[in-house]
């Protein structure tokens, strides 16, 4: 099984890996340009995390992923497992128990739960040999996902919940979705979405919701972080401030600088063409991901590049709208550029997935 | 199942797959393009609304001006002092956030909300001041919490300080701060938030003059308000200073005489209406304005029934008594009704419209003449000069020699008082006028009301010989009002050289005046004892267990020639003008006499 013989090597994709590292390294400049002023030194912890990641993907490398796709039942049970006790246990970080800790480290097992989610599906649909989707595995899949992803909502962690309906999204349109199946989709979103509305969301996130509405609104509270992010963003023009220039940065106007708003620090200290340059590279990164699916050789395969792909590029999709404010802020960090080491991870392991699936073309089944 | 296949045929959903990558790619350039409508389309406008987030400008107060008495001491000074101010768009938990500054402070929540509230209009980044005239030990508690209290800020700020305590306190009113309806309704005066500014007296008259122009510093700050740098600076330019023509020893004089007493001085130059003392007594300390009275002081200060924030020289309504009579001298002499050698015999009491009216010598005077009348305030002379003359050639009089309107001293709410005439009571009472009451008016008593400035400009007026002057308090700023008027052609010089040979005698030559004499200096003056009384008053004094006694009055001038003082002196309750206020007089014009000496 752990076999990585010259052929294997050979097949490894590294210009995915190295667009992967190029973006990870521009991320540590601007969490440093963000975050020099404060003690932590985040940018060295991110780039430890970097290689922790790296060599995390390595590993996933080494391991055929059909043994991932195999294990994915037992992992589903530990993750709900890790999820639940989350959820009691945890120490309670910046308002949600998202967080558990081990020894020295702190893990989100949220973010793992995504990988795991991943694996699930590919499992599910591996031997799915129709062209269109049954209720059955519809109603079979929501379930499975459901469990882990209301556990999530419920710490509460939007953001990482919303990352959820990728996944699952991802994978009914791979199954093939009827028009009726769309439809009563569209309908059922929005009925949990009053409902949820109503019942579900927490003040602090309705008012996310509103103050995308009218961010003008209420300036200190939820709305301020879009309006600070939206000056820094307009205010970098053209070229940008410079590096480490932006007043809206260091002068600490921006919320989650290093974070979820990281993207918002290189609007203002590099400009239009900084965003241009950091969304092209995102393109043709995920491009050359998306393109892999031509390259799996069996259905699980496709499903997780699929999937996993689906998966970074929502989240950077979700990220740069919600910081310019064309979407609620729901706490989703851009993949490979935001301070945080299980995000960091999370990203590089679904990589790995890919890259996985990608180098493993030709292996015999 | 027919759908089943036996081959794995991926084409599906790699066509799938294929084109929700288009979608992605259609959404990442419409991304792209929002980025560019922000970035570059809109690029000024949040340019501009960052440069705001990252500037504050800061106002520098300017230091007032000082006010000075005549020979050049400080009266009004500037000293350094804290103040704390609220900003309230940093205020994260306002609940805590007044709880923490009421504690810091010693400041009780509700009033503390009172402050905040009364700046309600202000923009929230705008600092409110919550407390000033803070010393270096007060704010030391807030200054250690900065991290934790980021919506403090904490500058030092010069602060009145009126060196000499109560001395002048009429003279140079008190500052505060304006009330939300007055910085409504002078938008012309911009004030920065916790400013005082003049209310009364001097501060108030001439504060455009003494309130300087407040500096600017555009300061570069955090997200906190923490300042980071400084951009540029204005610095702020201190008010004009004002001089007044008070005389600081004549003034601490005319208020020691004046202690424990409610009443009035006031002295001034006849030949240039320069005030050289202005007293009334009770006084209040302008300091306690600037250090904020507690509520209870504060209530306890304006609910005082001797009203010790009342400048009685000007606001104070009084009968002017026996002094009248050097109003009905030169209203007889101008309008021929008596000439200096007509006599009258008083025999202690006459009848006038069939009632017994009473000189307040029961004896009687025997035969008197023009300066034997002044000399000793005798009243059947001038209830035979009134009969004879009526009440609208009094009126007439009066009003040219400056009763019943206001002197134009440079303060403010002065009062006009009343010269009754025929013609007043018709329009203000539609009665007519009964010669009975001629009779009281001539000897200053009926509806007749002055204010002791009046007294002291219209007793200039007779020392100067008839030439008018304006008063004056400040002699370094031109006035804001009109120059004195010009002599009235009515009267005639000789006429007032008649009256001050009686007021001369009725100081030198054992007269009612007696009391004012000073040795060597000549001095003229005319007494009063009025007996109107305010019903208020009455009940106040009766409740006080006090006798009930009639005001009492002075207003002369010293030398007889080439004149240099007028003190006019009123006393509340202070008995006969003889007994009480001409030897307050006196003290004074002895005083002057050794100030104008050569120093």
């Amino acid at each position: 099984m752990i076999m990585l013989d010259r052929r294997l090597i050979e097949e490894i994709d590294w210009v995915l890996i190295a667009l992967i590292l190029l973006q990870s390294l521009v991320g540590v400049l601007f969490i440093y340009s963000s975050s020099h002023f404060l003690p932590g030194a985040y940018h060295v912890r991110q780039l430890v995390w970097i290689g922790i990641s790296f060599l995390a993907l390595l590993v996933v490398l080494a391991v055929d992923y059909k043994f991932f796709v195999a294990l994915s039942g037992y992992l589903y049970v530990l993750i709900v497992a890790l999820l639940a006790a989350t959820l009691v246990f945890a120490r309670f970080v910046a308002g949600t128990k998202s967080w558990i800790s081990l020894g020295l480290m702190q893990m989100q097992p949220s973010e793992m739960a995504k990988i795991v989610m991943i694996l699930v599906c590919a499992r599910l649909f591996a031997e799915y040999k129709r062209d269109f989707l049954t209720t059955a595995h519809t109603l079979g899949l929501l379930f499975v996902a459901g469990v882990p992803f209301l556990l999530i909502v419920a710490q509460p962690d939007l953001g990482t919940a919303m990352t959820f309906v990728a996944i699952v999204g991802g994978s009914f349109i791979l199954a093939g979705l009827r028009r009726k199946a769309v439809i009563l989709l569209v309908l059922a979103s929005l009925v949990l979405g009053i409902g949820g509305w109503n019942v579900v969301l927490k003040d602090y996130q309705k008012k996310r919701v509103t103050s995308l509405i009218n961010p003008a609104g209420d300036p200190r509270g939820s709305g301020y972080q879009v309006i600070q992010s939206k000056i820094a963003i307009g205010s970098g023009g053209l070229t940008g401030k410079g590096f480490k220039k932006g007043t809206q940065s260091q002068l600490r106007f921006l919320p989650a600088r290093h974070t979820d708003f990281v993207f918002s620090v290189i609007g203002e200290e590099t400009g239009f063409l900084g965003v241009f340059t950091v969304i092209a590279l995102y393109f043709a990164l995920l491009a050359r991901m998306f393109l892999s699916v031509s390259k799996a050789r069996d259905r699980a395969g496709v499903y997780i590049i699929f999937t996993a792909t689906l998966l970074l590029a929502f989240q950077f999709l979700v990220n740069i709208l919600m910081i310019i404010g064309l979407l609620p802020v729901v706490g989703i960090t851009l993949p490979f550029l935001s301070y945080g080491g299980s995000s960091l991870l999370a990203s590089y392991v679904a990589c790995g997935l890919v890259l996985n699936v990608k180098m493993r073309r030709f292996a015999n089944v | 199942m027919p759908e089943d296949r036996i081959y794995e045929d991926l084409t599906i959903v790699r066509r799938r797959a294929n084109a929700v990558f288009w979608i992605f790619a259609v959404l990442a350039f419409l991304a792209l393009s929002y980025y560019w409508k922000v970035q570059i389309l809109e690029h000024r406008k949040y340019l501009d609304l960052a440069e705001a987030n990252r500037t504050r400008s800061r106002v520098l107060a300017a230091p007032r001006g000082l006010i000075l008495d005549r020979d050049k001491t400080i009266l009004a000074d500037n000293t350094a002092a804290f103040k704390v101010s609220l900003v309230r768009e940093s205020v994260k938990d306002e609940a805590a956030s007044y709880a923490a500054i009421s504690r810091l402070l010693g400041i009780d929540e509700p009033t503390l909300r009172d402050r905040v509230a009364l700046h309600k209009d202000l923009q929230p980044f705008e600092p409110i001041v919550i407390a000033d005239g803070l010393t270096s030990k007060d704010v030391a508690p807030i200054e250690s919490r900065r991290r934790e209290l980021p919506e403090l800020l904490v500058e030092s700020e010069p602060q009145r300080i009126y060196r000499s305590g109560t001395l002048a306190a009429h003279i140079l009113g008190y500052l505060q701060e304006q009330t939300a309806e007055e910085l409504r309704a002078r938008p012309e005066r911009p004030t920065r938030p916790g400013e005082l500014v003049g209310k009364s007296g001097i501060e108030r008259v001439y504060d455009d003059v003494l309130r300087g122009d407040d500096g600017l510093a555009i300061e570069v700050v955090d997200s906190l308000g923490r300042v980071q740098n400084e951009n540029a600076r204005q610095f702020p330019v201190q008010g004009d200073d004002v001089i007044l023509t008070i005389d600081r020893e004549l003034q601490a004089e005319a208020e020691r005489a004046l202690e424990g007493r409610e009443g009035v001085i006031v002295a001034l130059d006849p030949k240039t209406g320069e005030v050289l003392a202005l007293a009334s007594s009770p006084t209040y300390d302008p300091n306690r304005f600037i250090t904020r009275f507690t509520p209870k002081e504060w209530t306890d200060l304006i609910s005082d029934p001797a009203s010790p924030l009342e400048n009685r020289a000007i606001r104070g309504l009084y009968a002017p008594g026996s002094i009248f009579k050097l109003v009905m001298s030169v209203a007889g002499l101008t309008f021929g009704y008596v000439n200096p050698a007509t006599t009258v015999y008083c025999s202690g009491a006459t009848q006038i419209y069939g009632a017994i009216r009473h000189c307040w010598y029961e004896p009687g005077h025997g035969a008197m003449d023009l300066s034997d009348a002044i000399k000793n305030s005798c009243n059947i002379y001038f209830y035979s000069l009134g009969r004879r003359m009526g009440i609208n050639q009094i009126a007439l009089a009066a009003s040219r020699l400056g009763l019943g309107r206001k002197t134009g001293i440079d303060l403010v709410g002065e009062k006009e008082g009343l010269v009754p005439s025929s013609e007043w009571k018709q329009a203000a009472l539609k009665e007519p006028w009964f010669p009975g009451e001629t009779i009281s008016v001539a000897i200053g008593q009926g509806q007749l009301q002055v204010t002791p400035a009046q007294i002291a400009l219209l007793t200039a007026l007779v020392a100067a010989r008839g030439v008018p002057v304006r008063p004056r308090l400040v002699s370094n700023v031109p006035a804001a009002v009109d120059p004195a008027p010009p002599a009235d052609s009515l009267f005639k010089e000789s006429t007032f050289e008649e009256i001050i040979a009686g007021m001369w005698r009725s100081v030198n030559d054992g007269g009612t005046g007696a009391g004012a004499r000073v040795d060597g200096f000549d001095v003229c003056g005319k007494t009063g004892s009025t007996q109107t009384m305010s019903r208020e008053s009455a009940e106040r004094l009766a409740r006080a267990g006090r006798v009930i006694k009639t005001h009492s009055w002075f207003s002369g001038f010293a030398p007889r020639v080439g004149p240099r003082i007028v003190v006019t002196v009123l006393v509340e309750f202070g008995g006969g003008g003889g007994a009480t206020a001409a030897p307050v007089a006196g003290r004074l014009f002895a005083l002057w006499k050794e100030r104008m000496k050569p120093r």
